[in-house]
């Protein structure tokens, strides 16, 4: 029984230092986004600005992905299992909102934070946010699990993992219809939707990618590229099909274009488009990481 | 058509470095037809038995072969090849022949059974008399192991298997012994070369006994 209310008493204080480290991250989150000090570090009005509740959370979401990749070894003491977390937690705090900053930079270069959610109050702006904390915490989950415990490789395998990530983004206007600034300027929920899909598509695509035995570093990325590069050919495969299986109707036959415009930026189009990509996205992962070919001599 | 073209280029970009980088195309060696096995293999008095020869590939195949490579008096190693359709398919009916050999420089590629290379030189053994008086070759002792390396087996060649050898190679046709004891139905490369022979390999089987395989191994 002793042992066992011991073990409850180590899991309860662990999880109280779980949330000082994630007391931390508010600090650490200003460090990053200055302008929102008076919404981190003062109490949060979720009734006041609904697109600032959504963005701040999904930090949180993100960040609580995060740590869920750091283990405790209880077997090396209590005292060293907190040391590691709290190194590795840190770690992952910097590396996460580095990667969210970096990303966002590259989709947001004409938008603004405080302009598009302080003032605006821009839903799609926090919906799209909201999306890419969700898939930048999961990669950095995915790389933290790969690296065991290595700083070096874990910071060779972020740096790869932004590189892609930053061309993916931009592979949306490719696949898409929708046009990514004119729809955010007009807070338009169809593009959050859609882009939210195909964000959300590609995170399990790259971390299908990342996800797999490595022994060699340099082999290791070679084999993650091939990978990236091969999903990008077998997603549009998916894309098209799923696109003729289920044909949409955009528009009134004899409609004028902005008839078809306006069917295009509605709720429905935006669903379709984002839930088109993420089962797309599912099923290149399938094809890309599912298929045994077995050794290249299979009877020798 | 702008997106066609980006797609067919990611396509080939994606096959080039697959090519230059992927694990699986680093290490076997490609072996064209029979003058390549000089770049691939060094050294004198070599002999290259085909062991084994497999295909794999769905709509385009690549072909595969398994040599037993005896260098000198004591190396023996095995070699593996990706080689090319027509030479895989061309070799089919010499499992267990030697297809290359090299003497002094001089070079031989006609398909005959492995060891001729030995036969009649006194530096490797000597024709002598056995207990059921045939004159049979007998390696040296220190290359005793040679018959099982040849895969020779119990089998021991004799003065009419080594004459008409050199007629063959002559002729420049391929050999199977004095009764066929060697190739894909010798008994002698059958039973020291079983892995091309085994059963599986060669079983065809029906829907129906499929389907119940299927059922049985997953339900």
């Amino acid at each position: 029984m002793a042992e066992i209310v011991d073990r409850l008493v180590i899991r309860i204080l662990l999880a109280g230092f779980v949330c000082l480290m994630i007391y931390l991250y508010r600090y650490a989150h200003v460090v990053f986004y200055p302008s929102v000090k008076r919404q981190v570090l003062k109490k949060i009005r979720p009734a006041e600005n609904a697109p600032d509740t959504l963005h701040l959370c999904s930090r949180i979401v993100g960040i609580a992905i995060i740590f869920s990749s750091v283990t405790f070894n209880e077997t090396s003491g209590l005292m060293l299992s907190l040391f590691h977390f709290s190194v590795w937690g840190t770690i992952a705090i910097v590396l996460y909102l580095l990667s969210l900053y970096i990303i966002e930079s590259i989709v947001f270069y004409n938008f603004e934070y405080t302009d598009e959610i302080l003032k605006r109050k821009n839903m799609s702006y926090a919906m799209i946010s909201f999306c890419h904390a969700l898939v930048i915490a999961y990669l950095t989950r995915t790389v933290m699990i790969e690296s065991e415990n290595s700083l070096i490789i874990l910071l060779v395998l972020w740096l790869y993992m932004l590189v892609i990530v930053g061309f993916s983004v931009k592979y949306y206007t490719f696949i898409s219809k929708l046009s990514f600034n004119r729809l955010l300027i007009q807070k338009n929920l169809s593009l959050c939707f859609s882009y939210g899909g195909f964000i959300i598509g590609a995170g399990f695509v790259i971390a299908s990618c990342f996800d797999q035995e490595h022994y060699e570093l340099t082999l290791y990325c070679i084999q993650v590229l091939l990978k990236t590069i091969l999903a990008l050919i077998i997603f549009p495969i998916f894309k098209k099909g799923l696109f003729k299986i289920f044909p949409m109707k955009i528009g009134e036959e004899k409609g004028s274009e902005g008839q078809i415009d306006n069917d295009m930026q509605s709720l429905g189009y935006g669903f379709f488009e984002g839930c088109v990509f993420i089962a797309g996205a599912i099923l290149t992962t399938m094809i890309v990481n599912r298929i045994q070919f077995g050794t290249i001599y299979p009877f020798f | 058509m702008y997106k066609f073209f980006l797609y067919c280029m990611l396509v080939i970009f994606y096959l080039g470095l697959a090519k230059t980088l992927s694990p699986s195309e680093v290490g076997v060696q490609y072996l064209q037809n029979e003058k390549g096995f000089s770049k691939l293999i060094k050294g004198d008095t070599v002999t290259a038995i085909l062991i084994d020869t497999h295909a794999t590939g769905f709509l385009i195949k690549t072909y595969y072969q398994k040599y037993r490579v005896l260098t000198g008096f004591d190396v023996v190693e095995e070699l593996i090849v990706r080689t090319s359709k027509e030479f895989a398919k061309r070799n089919l009916g010499h499992i267990g022949l030697s297809i290359y050999r090299k003497v002094s420089d001089k070079e031989e590629f006609v398909p005959v059974p492995p060891g001729s290379i030995y036969l009649n030189k006194r530096e490797f053994g000597d024709w002598k008399l056995n207990k059921k008086g045939e004159i049979k070759w007998r390696f040296n002792k220190s290359l005793k192991n040679f018959p099982r390396y040849l895969g020779w087996g119990k089998f021991r060649p004799d003065q009419k298997f080594y004459q008409e050898m050199k007629n063959n190679i002559s002729l420049n046709k391929a050999y199977f012994g004095t009764n066929n004891e060697f190739g894909p139905d010798g008994f002698v490369t059958r039973e020291n070369f079983p892995q091309f022979f085994k059963g599986e390999r060669k079983k065809k089987v029906d829907v129906k006994t499929m389907m119940i395989e299927y059922l049985k191994n997953n339900f």
